[in-house]
C-alpha cells in the first residue's frame, strides 16, 4: 500500500519580483517499505521535494499525503509533531549536536517520541557501544554518520528521508554506512528515501525517480535491485 | 572595493555594531558627563566667587569691629582687602518671608553681580535684591520693601536685582538643605542706610581677602589688633564648602560609575569582535589565498574598531553634554541649589587623554582578534573557525549529572564552552543589578533620613528664632510661656576644626536625638555626645577639649556618648551639663507645638520659621534625587537590554545550528525557546545573587562619600530588593524572549547545508 502521495504539488520561491519555480507540478506514490532513491543534477529540485516530505517546508500547491495524512496544510507545531513522529532524518553533514555525547544525542529523541527506542540498543547496533560517552567532535566521520543513523531510527518513524548520506565520507567508508543504512531500515521494516546525484546508488534502489526543472523526468522500478556488493564503486 | 566590502559587512552585523556603539556612548557619556559636572560645578562657581570678591577668611565678634579694628586688619601685610560686614536674617514685614541681609562696608569684599537695575551705590537707600527671590516673589524694580530686625524696620525701594558669592547657597540656616527662594532670599543695602536706621555702625563680620594661611593671619590679627579671634575659612563657609562637596560627590560618581560602564564596553568589544572575526574567518582566508597582504586585511578589519570606536565616542560625547548639562546649566538641576550667573560647561583635562587612550584600546582589540585569525598559511586561514572541542568539566564527575535532562547538559555544556560569552552576561546582569540597588537604595536611604528629620528629631511646629540681643532670661521665659525646648549654638575649635557646639534643654521632647541605630535617646547631663562624623576622635568615657569661638578660654568635658547629627558637625550637650561647667552661651531658638500665629511678636524674636516649611525645603532636593534615579535605572535597563541581547544574539548565531537540527527532529518552537531562555534565566540567578551585594557595596562607598554633608545610614527597603529582582529578570526574560523570537524564523534548510 502507498504510504507517500505527491499529487500536482508545486513549490515556487519568491523573492521581490523575482520567482522561482522549485517543483513544477509533481505526481507521485511510494509503497510502505521501499528504497527509493531521487536523483538529479544540483538545482533540479529533489532536495526541496525530500525537504517537503520531511515536513521542513511546505507546498505552495497540490497536496501531500503521507501516511493517509496531509502535511501539506499543517500549522508550525503540527509539522514538528510530524517531524517527530513519521520522518526521521540522515543528512550530509550529520548535524549532531556538538556539547551532547553520543548517548545524549540518541537519548534527545526520547523528548519528543512517544515510542522511541531504546538509544543504547540503536547505538550497539550501529556498532558504536564503546563510544558512548564520546563528544562527536572525538569521531570520524563516518562514525558520527552512524550516529546520525541511531538518531534518526530511535524516533522509530515511518520514513527514513536521507540528504547525500555518503557526500562527506571517502567512498570505503561511504558504502559501509550505507550498507548499514539499508540493512537498519530492512530489519525495522522503514521506507527510505536517498536523495543523491551517485548514479551507483541508484543501482540499489526499488524505486529510482529523476528529477530536472523541478518536474519529475522518469520514475522506474527496478524488479531486481543490485545488493551493495554487486556494484562497482 | 575593500572599504565597499566594510560598510556592507557593518551592515550584516548591525545589531552587534549597534550594541557595541551604544555601550561606549553610555560608557564615555557617563565619564564624560559626571566629570563635566564637578569641573564645571568648580570652575564657574570659582569664576563667580572672584568675581564677586568672595570673601577667603571671616572672624566674627557678636557685639561688632570698631573702625580701629578693621584700619589695623586693612593694613596687615598679606591682606588684599577686608571689610567690616553685617550679615544676619531678617523678617519682610506682613510675611513668613525672611532674607539675609547683607552690607559691606568697604565695597570691595562680598560685593555683588547686579543683574538687572542699578550698579550699587554708596549714597542710595535702595535695596539690591536676590533676582532669585524677587522672581519667586514676583517683586519688580521700584516695589518697596519692608524689613524688620529686632523692632526696626528698614525700607528702601528695589534698586536693582542680583546675585552674590556670599549667598551663592542660599538658606537661611544649616538646617535647610535646599534653597527654598519663595520662602527665603537675600538682599544688600549701604552701609548708610544700615547706620541710619541702626543708629550706629554695628557690623559683627569681618571679611577678608588674603592669600595668607589661617594661622599666620590668626596671629597678624592679634597683633594688630591686640585680641585674639579664631579665623573662620571659606572651607567653612557654607557657599565654598557646599560647592566643594558636590565637585567632591561629582567626582566619587565621574569615577565609580564609568569604570563599571567603560568595563563593560570594553568587555562587550572584546567578546563581540571575537565573534566577529570568527564569522569572518573564511573570507579573511579568501582575502589572503586572493593575494591581498597580511597588514592590508590587518588594517581593514581593524578599521571596524576603529570605525565602532570613533562613532562612539562622538555619540558619547554627546550624550555627556546632554547630561552633565541637566545638572550644570540655568535650568538643570544644580540651579536649584547654586545661584549661578553663568552655566559653563568645562571639559577637565584628562577626559581627552582618556578618550584617545579607550580608542587605541578598541583599535587593538580588533586588530588582535582579527591577528589571531590571520595566523599560518593561506590554507589555515580558510578553514572556518571551530571552538573549541568539548571536553568533560569536573560537574559530570558529579553523581547526579546523568539524571540531568539533556537540556541542562546542553545549556551548561554551552556556558562553559564559551566562558567569555557567559561571564560577560553575568556582567552585564551584575552591573544591571547594582545600579538597580544603586539608586533605589540611594532613595530609600534618603527618605528614611527625612523621616527620622521629620518624625523623631523634629517634633514641633513652629521654630522661634531668637534675637541676637536677647537676654538669655527673657528667652527662657518665652520658652516656658510657650511650652517650648531651646537650643543655644555656637562655633567652637575642636581638633583644629569648626565645628558647633549644640546645647539643649530638652525635656519637652519638641527636639529628639538618635543613636548611632537610629534609635531615639535621651541626653544625660554627664557629659557631651559627639556626632558619628566626629566619632572617630574620642571613645566614650575620654576627656576631650575645645574652646569656643574667639575666646582662649578651653574646656575640658568627658565624652558621654554619641549621637547622630543629621546635618551639622556638632558636640552636644544639656543645659545642666552645660551649666555645670561654667560655659556661656546664648540661647538661639526655640522649638514649639504653637502655630506661628500664635506667638506674640516681641524684641527678642527675630523670626518664626515653620517646621514644614523647612520640610518642603527638602523636597526640591528629593526632586533633584528623584531625577537621578530614574537615569540610574534607565541607564540599568538599557544596559542590561543592550549587553543580554548582543550576546544573546551571539549565542543563537552560535548554536544556529544546532537549534535547526532540534527543529528537524522535531523540537517544537516552544520548546527551543525555552532551552534557550532556561540558559538565560540561570546566568541572571548567578548575575543577581552577586549583583545585590556588589550594588549595597558601592551604595555604601557613596554614603561614605557623602558622610561629610550629612550623617545618612544604609537603609534599603524590601521594595528595593524586589522591584530590582524582578526589573533584572524581566530584563533577561524579555531579551530572552526576544532571542527565541528569532528562532521561529530559522530556515532550517538553509541551516543545514554545508558546514558553516
Amino acid at each position: 500500500m502507498s504510504i507517500v502521495e505527491f499529487k500536482d504539488v508545486t513549490r515556487v520561491y519568491t523573492s521581490g519580483d523575482h520567482e522561482l519555480r522549485a517543483l513544477d507540478g509533481v505526481s507521485f506514490t511510494l509503497d510502505e517499505g521501499k528504497f527509493v532513491v531521487i536523483l538529479g543534477p544540483s538545482g533540479a529540485g529533489k532536495s526541496t521535494l525530500l525537504n517537503m516530505l520531511g515536513g521542513l517546508d511546505s507546498p505552495t500547491g497540490g497536496q501531500i499525503i503521507v501516511n493517509g495524512k496531509d502535511i501539506s496544510t499543517l500549522s508550525n507545531n503540527e509539522l514538528a509533531d510530524y517531524r517527530a513522529s513519521t520522518v526521521g532524518f540522515v543528512f550530509q553533514f550529520y548535524n549532531l549536536i556538538p556539547t551532547l555525547t553520543v548517548y545524549e544525542n540518541v537519548a534527545l529523541v526520547k523528548d519528543i517520541s512517544k515510542d522511541a527506542i531504546d538509544p543504547k540498543k540503536m547505538i550497539a547496533e550501529v556498532g558504536l557501544a564503546d563510544h558512548l560517552h564520546n563528544f562527536p567532535s572525538e569521531l570520524s566521520g563516518g562514525e558520527q554518520q552512524r550516529v546520525s543513523i541511531a538518531r534518526a531510527l530511535a524516533k522509530n518513524p515511518k520514513i527514513l528521508l536521507c540528504d547525500e548520506p555518503t557526500g562527506a565520507l571517502d567512498s570505503e567508508t561511504g558504502v559501509l554506512v550505507l550498507k548499514l543504512l539499508l540493512s537498519m531500515a530492512k530489519n525495522y521494516g522503514k521506507t527510505i528515501v536517498v536523495v543523491t546525484h551517485n548514479q551507483n546508488i541508484a543501482k540499489m534502489a526499488d524505486v529510482v525517480i529523476r528529477v530536472k526543472n523541478g518536474k519529475i523526468k522518469s520514475y522506474e522500478e527496478q524488479t531486481a535491485p543490485m545488493s551493495a556488493d554487486e556494484v562497482e564503486w | 572595493m575593500l572599504i565597499r566590502k566594510l560598510f556592507r559587512t557593518a551592515w550584516n552585523y548591525k545589531s552587534q555594531f549597534i550594541s557595541m556603539v551604544i555601550m561606549i556612548a553610555i560608557g564615555v557619556g557617563i565619564f564624560l558627563g559626571f566629570n563635566m559636572e564637578w569641573k564645571s560645578l568648580e570652575h564657574d562657581a570659582i569664576t563667580f566667587l572672584e568675581e564677586t570678591n568672595y570673601a577667603d577668611f571671616r572672624i566674627y565678634s557678636e557685639s561688632g569691629f570698631t573702625e580701629d579694628d578693621i584700619k589695623a586688619i586693612q593694613d596687615i601685610d598679606g591682606v588684599d582687602a577686608a571689610t567690616r560686614y553685617f550679615n544676619i536674617n531678617v523678617g519682610i514685614k506682613d510675611t513668613k518671608k525672611s532674607v539675609a541681609l547683607n552690607v559691606s562696608e568697604n565695597y570691595t569684599v562680598s560685593t555683588m553681580l547686579v543683574m538687572d537695575g542699578a550698579q550699587y551705590d554708596e549714597s542710595s537707600d535702595g535695596i539690591w535684591l536676590s533676582d532669585k527671590f524677587a522672581d519667586a516673589n514676583d517683586i519688580k524694580i521700584g516695589d518697596e520693601l519692608t524689613f524688620t530686625y529686632t523692632g526696626a524696620e528698614i525700607s528702601g525701594k528695589v534698586a536693582g536685582l542680583v546675585k552674590s558669592g556670599e549667598n551663592l547657597i542660599c538658606v537661611a540656616d544649616e538646617n535647610q538643605l535646599m534653597p527654598d527662594y519663595e520662602a527665603f532670599g537675600f538682599a544688600y543695602v549701604t552701609p548708610k542706610t544700615l547706620e541710619k536706621v541702626l543708629g550706629m555702625a554695628f557690623y559683627p563680620q569681618i571679611n577678608i581677602i588674603s592669600d595668607m594661611g589661617k594661622a599666620d593671619l590668626e596671629e597678624e590679627i592679634k597683633d594688630a589688633t591686640g585680641t585674639t579671634f579664631l579665623v573662620t575659612t571659606k572651607d567653612e563657609h557654607y557657599s565654598y564648602a557646599g560647592v566643594m562637596s558636590e565637585a567632591e560627590e561629582g567626582k566619587t560618581m565621574g569615577s565609580i560609575l564609568p569604570v563599571l560602564f567603560l568595563a563593560i564596553a570594553i568587555l562587550t568589544m572584546v567578546t563581540t569582535m571575537h565573534r566577529i572575526s570568527a564569522n569572518e574567518k573564511v573570507q579573511i582566508g579568501t582575502l589572503k589565498a586572493l593575494g591581498f597582504r597580511d597588514r592590508k586585511i590587518l588594517m581593514h578589519y581593524t578599521s571596524y574598531g576603529l570605525m565602532i570606536g570613533l562613532i562612539g565616542l562622538v555619540l558619547g560625547v554627546v550624550l555627556g553634554y546632554i547630561v552633565a548639562s541637566l545638572i550644570i546649566s540655568p535650568n538643570g538641576m544644580m540651579s536649584t541649589y547654586l545661584d549661578l550667573p553663568g552655566w559653563d560647561l568645562v571639559m577637565p583635562g584628562f577626559c581627552i587623554p582618556v578618550m584617545a587612550v579607550m580608542l587605541v584600546f578598541l583599535t587593538l582589540i580588533s586588530f588582535l582578534s582579527v591577528k589571531k585569525m590571520l595566523k599560518g598559511t593561506a590554507a589555515d586561514a580558510l578553514r572556518p573557525y571551530t571552538p573549541k572541542a568539548m571536553k568533560k568539566s569536573i560537574i559530570e564527575k558529579l553523581p547526579f549529572w546523568n539524571k540531568l535532562p539533556f537540556g541542562t547538559k546542553w545549556n551548561i555544556r554551552d556556558i562553559l564552552r564559551h566562558k567569555s560569552r557567559s561571564a560577560m552576561t553575568l556582567v552585564g546582569v551584575i552591573g544591571c543589578t547594582v545600579l538597580l540597588v544603586g539608586g533605589l537604595g540611594m532613595k530609600d536611604t534618603m527618605e528614611s533620613f527625612l523621616g527620622m528629620l521629620d518624625n523623631d528629631i523634629s517634633n514641633y511646629t513652629t521654630k522661634v528664632i531668637l534675637s541676637e540681643s536677647a537676654a538669655n532670661e527673657d528667652s527662657i521665659a518665652l520658652a516656658n510661656k510657650v511650652n517650648g525646648d531651646w537650643q543655644a549654638s555656637s562655633g567652637i575649635s575642636y581638633e583644629g576644626k569648626t565645628i558647633t557646639l549644640d546645647i539643649y534643654s530638652a525635656d519637652g521632647g519638641k527636639v529628639g536625638f538618635l543613636t548611632e541605630e537610629n534609635e531615639l535617646m535621651n541626653l544625660t547631663d554627664d557629659g557631651v555626645y559627639l556626632c558619628l562624623r566626629l566619632k572617630d576622635t574620642a571613645k566614650i568615657g575620654d576627656t576631650i577639649e575645645f574652646s569656643p569661638y574667639g575666646s582662649e578660654e578651653t574646656y575640658k568635658v568627658k565624652v558621654a556618648g554619641y549621637t547622630r547629627s543629621l546635618v551639622s558637625e556638632c558636640i552636644v550637650m544639656t543645659d545642666t551639663y552645660a551649666d555645670s561647667i561654667g560655659i556661656e552661651y546664648h540661647i538661639g531658638s526655640i522649638y514649639t507645638d504653637k502655630a506661628s500665629e500664635d506667638i506674640e511678636n516681641s524684641a527678642i524674636i527675630s523670626g518664626k520659621q515653620d517646621k514644614d516649611t523647612i520640610m518642603d525645603s527638602y523636597d526640591t532636593f528629593m526632586e533633584i534625587m528623584n531625577v537621578m534615579i530614574v537615569v540610574l535605572v534607565v541607564a540599568a535597563v538599557v544596559l542590561g537590554i543592550v549587553v543580554l541581547y548582543n550576546l544573546g544574539v551571539m549565542s543563537y548565531v552560535e548554536r544556529h545550528r544546532e537549534l535547526a537540527t532540534l527543529k528537524v527532529l522535531g523540537f517544537r518552537d516552544k520548546h527551543i525557546g525555552k532551552l534557550l531562555i532556561s540558559q538565560n534565566i540561570w546566568l541572571t540567578v548567578i548575575g543577581v545573587l552577586l549583583g545585590i551585594p556588589a550594588g549595597v557595596g558601592v551604595l555604601n562607598v557613596l554614603i561614605t562619600a557623602l558622610v561629610s554633608e550629612y550623617e545618612l545610614s544604609l537603609t534599603l527597603g524590601i521594595l528595593t530588593y524586589v522591584v530590582s529582582i524582578a526589573l533584572t529578570f524581566g530584563v533577561s526574560l524579555l531579551v530572552g524572549l526576544m532571542v527565541s523570537r528569532k528562532n521561529k524564523k530559522i530556515d532550517m534548510v538553509e541551516a543545514l547545508k554545508g558546514v558553516e
